[in-house]
C-alpha cells in the first residue's frame, strides 16, 4: 500500500488549488480523479469569471484551469486520472479503481474535493433522448465542439441556466424559451439581460407539463403554476424543440465523506447532505478536509480559495508549516473568499427577495421577471448617465462581487470603489476616450459606449458582441431593445476585435438619436 | 455533419482527431479519433442508444459525463460500455442496446 502525506480525491478547481498549495509547502500529494482530463467543470466555462483581480475576474473558465494546470505541474503535484475513489476508510486508507485494477492508498491526511452533481426535475417524457442535462449541454458543446441541439427550452434560471443559455446561443442554437418555476430569476441579472436582449422570452412561475415525442423529444408544454405549485388550467404554452435542457441546481457529491464517518448534516443553504466543516474545511475527523461544492454549493472562484485553504490548514495540520504561519496566510484568503460572498446573492441570501440595493435604490422589478431592466427603470442607476460626446453606459444593476471595469478604464472614469458589490458610477469629470476597454472587461456585458452627438440626428452604440458571423461594417439591420424587440434600423459602424478585449468584438451601430437610450443588440437583415 | 460547431467565437477551430469510419448497427459512421462514441453518434443525428430492459422506453444522452449510464451501448459485443466516455477507435462496432443485449426484444423472446 502506497502512502501520501497528502491524498486529494477530484482535479477540480478546488483539489487542484488545494494540491498546488500542499505541494509548494514540500508535501508528497497525490490527486485521484474519475475523468479523463483535469480541471472538472472550468474547461467548459466560456465565459469570463466575475470578482476582483485578485479572483482572476475578466479571465474566461478555461483559460484559468489552464493556468492551473500549468501551476500544479510546477509545483510537482501528481495527478491520476481515469480512477474513481470508491472508498474511505478508517486511518484515512482510500480505495481507488484505476482501469480494472483496485488499489489501496493510505493518506497522512486527506482532502475531499469530489464537486456536486446535478439535479434534476422529473416531468412525463423525461426519460425521452433529447432531455439533458445543462452540464450535458456544456461538455458537449464547449468540449466535444457538437451542438447539444438546433431548438432548446432552457429549464431554470440560475446562473448556470442563464450561463448555460447564452453559450447555446453562441454555439449557433436557438432557444425557444427560458422557464423558471421560481417567480424571479435567481442568477445575476446582467446574465439573464445578455439572453432577453437577443429575443430570448423567459417565463418565471412556469415549468414543464410533459415532453412530447416517440423516440426522442419533438417538442414541450409549458404551463403556469401557483404558489403551491399546481398548474393553473388554461396557461399551457407549446414549443416545437428537440432539446430540453435542465439546469436546476446541483448537489454535494459528498457520499466519501458519510463513508469515512464524518459529521453530517443536511443544509438545503449549502445545498443538500454536506460536512460539519469549519471555516477552511476541516471535518469533525483530525486531518480529513474538504473544499469546493462538497461542502456547499457556490462557484468555482470560491471553490479554488477554499481549496487553497484546505491545502494550507493540511500542511499545518501534518507540521509543514507553524500555527503563526497557517494564520497569516489564511488571513489574506479569508479577504479574498469575503469579497465574493458579499452582495445580493451572497450564500446567506439565498432565497431572499432584495428590494433595494446597498445603494438604496428600488431592484428592477422587470429584471427579476423578464431578465431585462425596463426602459423606465435604468434612469434611476448610477451607471446610467447622459453626456455629450461618447461615454459609458453601465446597466450593471444588481450587488455582484465584481470590478474589472474599474480598472479597465486607462482614464479612471469608472468608480466602484472599495466596495467590490457596489454599482459602477461614471466619474462626469473624466472625459472617456471611447477605447472601449470597459465594454470588453465587463463579464456581464452590461456596458455600453454610447455617443448621443455622433452625427445629425444620429447616436452611436458601442456593445459587447461575442456571436458569429461578426457583422461587418455597413451592414444593416435592425436594433433590438433590452426586452429583444425590434426599436429601429440600425447601422453598423464599426467592429473592433483586439487581443486585449479576449474574444469580446465591439460592435458599434448607429441609430437614430431618440433611440440612443433603448437599442442594445444588433441582428443582421 | 451540421451539428459539428466548426467555428466557434470563444473557441476558435475546435481541435479534433484523425478522422475515423465506425458501425452503428452496421450502418457506417464517420467520427474523429479519440471524441467520445457518443459525440460522433450525436453529430451524425443519433439520438436513441439504449431502450430499457423492462418497459423497453428509449434513452440517450443525458449527462455526458459518465454519471448516469443513460448513454450505454454494446461495444465490439461488450454491452453497458458508456459511450459518453468512451474514446472513439476506428472500426468500432456501436450498436444499440436492448435490455443487456444488441439482439432485438423480438430475436430476444424467440430465445435465437
Amino acid at each position: 500500500m502506497k502512502r501520501y502525506d497528502l491524498i486529494i480525491v477530484g482535479a477540480g478547481p478546488s483539489g487542484l488549488s488545494a494540491a498546488i498549495e500542499a505541494a509548494k509547502r514540500g508535501m508528497n500529494v497525490i490527486v485521484f480523479d474519475e475523468n479523463e482530463r483535469p480541471g472538472g467543470q472550468l474547461f467548459k466555462q466560456i465565459h469570463k469569471f466575475f470578482g476582483s483581480k485578485e479572483h482572476k475576474a475578466k479571465v474566461r473558465g478555461f483559460v484559468i484551469g489552464k493556468q492551473l494546470l500549468d501551476e500544479a505541474a510546477e509545483t510537482g503535484v501528481k495527478v491520476i486520472l481515469n480512477a474513481t475513489v470508491i472508498g474511505l476508510y478508517q486511518d484515512k486508507e482510500i480505495v481507488v479503481k484505476i482501469g480494472e485494477a483496485v488499489e489501496h492508498y493510505k493518506g497522512n491526511s486527506i482532502i475531499i474535493a469530489t464537486g456536486a452533481a446535478e439535479n434534476m426535475v422529473t416531468f412525463p417524457g423525461w426519460t425521452l433522448p433529447g432531455v439533458i442535462g445543462a452540464g450535458a449541454a456544456q461538455t458537449m458543446m464547449n468540449i466535444h465542439g457538437v451542438k447539444p441541439g438546433s431548438k432548446i427550452l432552457m429549464l431554470g434560471s440560475g446562473n448556470v441556466g442563464l450561463v448555460v443559455g447564452f453559450q447555446l446561443l453562441q454555439c449557433g442554437c436557438e432557444i425557444a424559451a427560458l422557464v423558471d418555476a421560481a417567480p424571479r430569476i435567481g442568477g445575476y441579472g446582467v446574465h439573464a439581460a445578455k439572453l432577453a436582449r437577443t429575443g430570448v422570452p423567459f417565463y418565471l412561475s412556469h415549468t414543464i407539463v410533459e415532453a412530447e415525442g416517440d423516440a426522442c423529444v419533438t417538442g414541450v408544454t409549458i404551463a403556469e403554476i401557483d404558489s403551491s405549485f399546481n398548474f393553473i388550467p388554461g396557461t399551457e404554452k407549446h414549443f416545437d424543440v428537440d432539446t430540453i435542457c435542465m439546469a436546476v441546481g446541483l448537489s454535494p457529491m459528498s457520499q466519501l465523506l458519510k463513508m469515512a464517518g464524518c459529521k453530517m448534516e443536511d443544509n438545503p443553504k449549502r445545498g443538500g447532505q454536506v460536512p460539519i466543516c469549519d471555516e477552511y474545511g476541516r471535518t469533525s475527523i483530525p486531518g480529513i478536509f474538504v473544499a469546493g461544492d462538497v461542502s456547499g454549493i457556490e462557484e468555482a472562484s470560491s471553490a479554488m480559495i477554499e481549496g487553497r485553504m484546505a491545502g494550507i490548514a493540511a500542511a499545518e495540520y501534518l507540521g509543514y508549516i507553524d500555527e503563526n504561519e497557517l494564520n497569516k496566510e489564511l488571513a489574506s484568503l479569508d479577504k479574498a473568499l469575503s469579497g465574493l460572498r458579499q452582495g445580493m446573492f451572497a450564500p446567506e441570501n439565498r432565497g431572499r427577495l432584495i428590494e433595494k440595493t446597498d445603494e438604496g435604490i428600488a431592484v428592477s422589478d422587470s429584471l427579476l421577471k423578464k431578465g431585462y431592466v425596463a426602459d423606465d427603470e435604468i434612469e434611476r442607476f448610477p451607471g446610467f448617465t447622459h453626456t455629450k460626446g461618447i461615454h459609458p453606459v453601465m446597466e450593471c444593476t444588481q450587488n455582484i462581487p465584481c470590478n474589472p471595469c474599474q480598472d479597465a478604464c486607462p482614464k479612471g472614469c469608472i468608480k466602484i470603489g472599495k466596495d467590490i458589490t457596489a454599482l459602477p458610477a461614471v466619474d462626469d469629470s473624466v472625459s472617456c476616450i471611447g477605447c472601449g476597454m470597459c465594454v470588453a472587461s465587463c463579464s456581464g456585458q452590461a456596458i455600453f459606449l454610447v455617443d448621443e452627438t455622433y452625427e445629425e440626428g444620429y447616436a452611436s452604440i458601442t456593445m459587447p458582441y461575442e456571436f458569429f458571423p461578426l457583422p461587418e461594417i455597413g451592414i444593416k439591420g435592425k436594433a433590438l431593445g433590452r426586452d429583444g424587440q425590434i426599436v429601429c434600423e440600425a447601422e453598423v459602424i464599426n467592429v473592433k476585435s483586439l487581443p486585449a478585449f479576449d474574444k469580446t468584438n465591439l460592435l458599434t451601430i448607429k441609430v437614430p438619436v431618440e433611440y440612443a437610450s433603448k437599442a442594445r443588440f444588433f441582428k443582421a437583415e | 455533419m451540421e451539428t459539428r460547431i466548426e467555428n466557434h467565437p470563444i473557441l476558435g477551430d475546435t481541435k479534433k482527431g484523425k478522422p475515423v469510419t465506425f458501425t452503428y448497427n452496421d450502418m457506417e459512421v464517420q467520427g474523429y479519433e479519440g471524441e467520445p462514441i457518443a459525440a460522433a453518434l450525436k453529430a451524425a443525428g443519433i439520438m436513441v442508444h439504449r431502450y430499457t430492459k423492462k418497459e423497453h422506453k428509449p434513452r440517450g444522452i443525458f449527462c455526458a459525463i459518465g454519471r448516469c449510464t443513460d448513454c450505454v451501448m454494446v461495444v465490439d459485443g461488450k454491452p453497458n460500455i458508456r459511450t459518453c466516455v468512451t474514446p472513439l477507435k476506428q472500426g468500432m462496432k456501436v450498436q444499440t442496446q436492448y435490455g443487456v443485449s444488441a439482439d432485438t426484444f423480438d430475436k430476444q423472446q424467440r430465445g435465437v
